[in-house]
């Protein structure tokens, strides 16, 4: 895990990763402020294998060039979403896309799953998680 | 044969399953798993059991002829898996019509829009088993209609057919 250093600028990597889509939300620390923004993960279905990990490079090279450009030199990580944990699910997916944003030049910090948990009186078994 | 019909909370399960006819026998899983208490422990947060779901397995038994209603019944050993799909949107406003606090509606908006039981359903159970429902803009009596057809064989799986993710 990268350190953080007393000056240096760090945000927020919100990472929202569905079946087969996924955003990617660069904030400040605070979570208040958007830095960069990229919901172009859409994965076409005929070409799921191929776009995967591709739309999730594009994505994350986008978005850590415009908050390298800010002085952001790392990130936290916060992910939302199943496509992350589930390696049959055609989804960019949360690790793909944190493995593109340290390829990327960003360093990574604490990686925090905080995907919701449906229920109804009852609820699943925790996930493992990853 | 087992059917599963599960889905986020909201939408519309226990509403469509009650209206489908067929041979199956239906199974509301939430209120067994309550009533008989197969439960490892207990969500305070959620106000929820934590399901035994090898308790839930061993209840059922070797019962075949199953329609198991339930957001968790994705995680039994089925042979189909119907997957009901409402707009997060819609989903939210039905739950708090039925009655529940915000935060449980909240969210299971999200979990429908980051679509966590349908990639739960297609891990577990490969898409060739996994049936897709769009009910957003349905009434019951159609939902159900569909999940007959899944039952008779008439329909296709399919997985992904909606995006809900620009909802968060
Ligand atoms: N197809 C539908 N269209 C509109 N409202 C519906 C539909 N199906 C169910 N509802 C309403 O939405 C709420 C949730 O339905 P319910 O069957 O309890 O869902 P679930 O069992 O999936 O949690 C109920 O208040 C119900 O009356
Ligand atoms: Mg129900």
């Amino acid at each position: 895990m990268a350190e953080e250093g007393p000056d240096d600028i760090w945000g927020i990597a919100h990472v929202h990763a569905s079946f087969n889509n996924t955003i990617i939300t660069i904030t400040d620390q605070t979570g208040a402020e958007t830095l960069a923004k990229s919901s172009g993960g859409t994965v076409v279905k005929q070409n799921r294998d191929e776009a995967s990990p591709y739309a999730a490079m594009q994505m994350a090279e986008t978005v850590a060039e415009e908050v390298k450009a800010k002085g952001v030199e790392g990130v936290h990580v916060r992910v939302r979403g199943p496509g992350g944990n589930q390696q049959k699910n055609p989804g960019p997916g949360a690790q793909a896309t944190i493995r593109a944003l340290a390829r990327a030049g960003l360093e990574i910090g604490r990686i925090e799953d905080v995907t919701p948990i449906p229920h109804d009186g009852t609820r699943g078994p925790k996930n493992s998680g990853f | 044969m087992r059917v599963a019909v599960t889905g986020t909370p909201g939408t519309g399960k226990t509403t469509a399953t009650d209206l489908v006819e067929t041979d199956l026998e239906p199974v509301h899983l939430n209120e067994v798993i309550r009533e008989e208490g197969l439960a490892t422990g207990r969500d305070e947060e959620r106000d929820s059991l934590v399901a035994d779901l090898d308790a839930v397995a061993d209840w059922l038994g070797d019962c075949e002829d199953l329609l198991l209603d339930s957001h968790l019944a994705h995680q039994l050993n089925v042979d189909r898996v119907i997957v009901l799909r409402c707009h997060p949107e819609e989903l939210e406003r039905r739950l708090t019509e039925r009655g529940e606090p915000a935060a449980k509606a909240e969210e299971n908006a999200e979990s429908e829009a980051l679509d966590v039981i349908l990639a739960e359903a297609v891990e577990r159970h490969g898409e060739e088993a996994v049936y897709e429902i769009d009910a957003t803009d349905r009434d019951p009596e159609a939902v159900a209609g569909e999940i007959e057809r899944v039952i008779d064989g008439e329909r296709e799986p399919s997985a992904g057919t909606v995006s809900f993710i620009e909802y968060l």
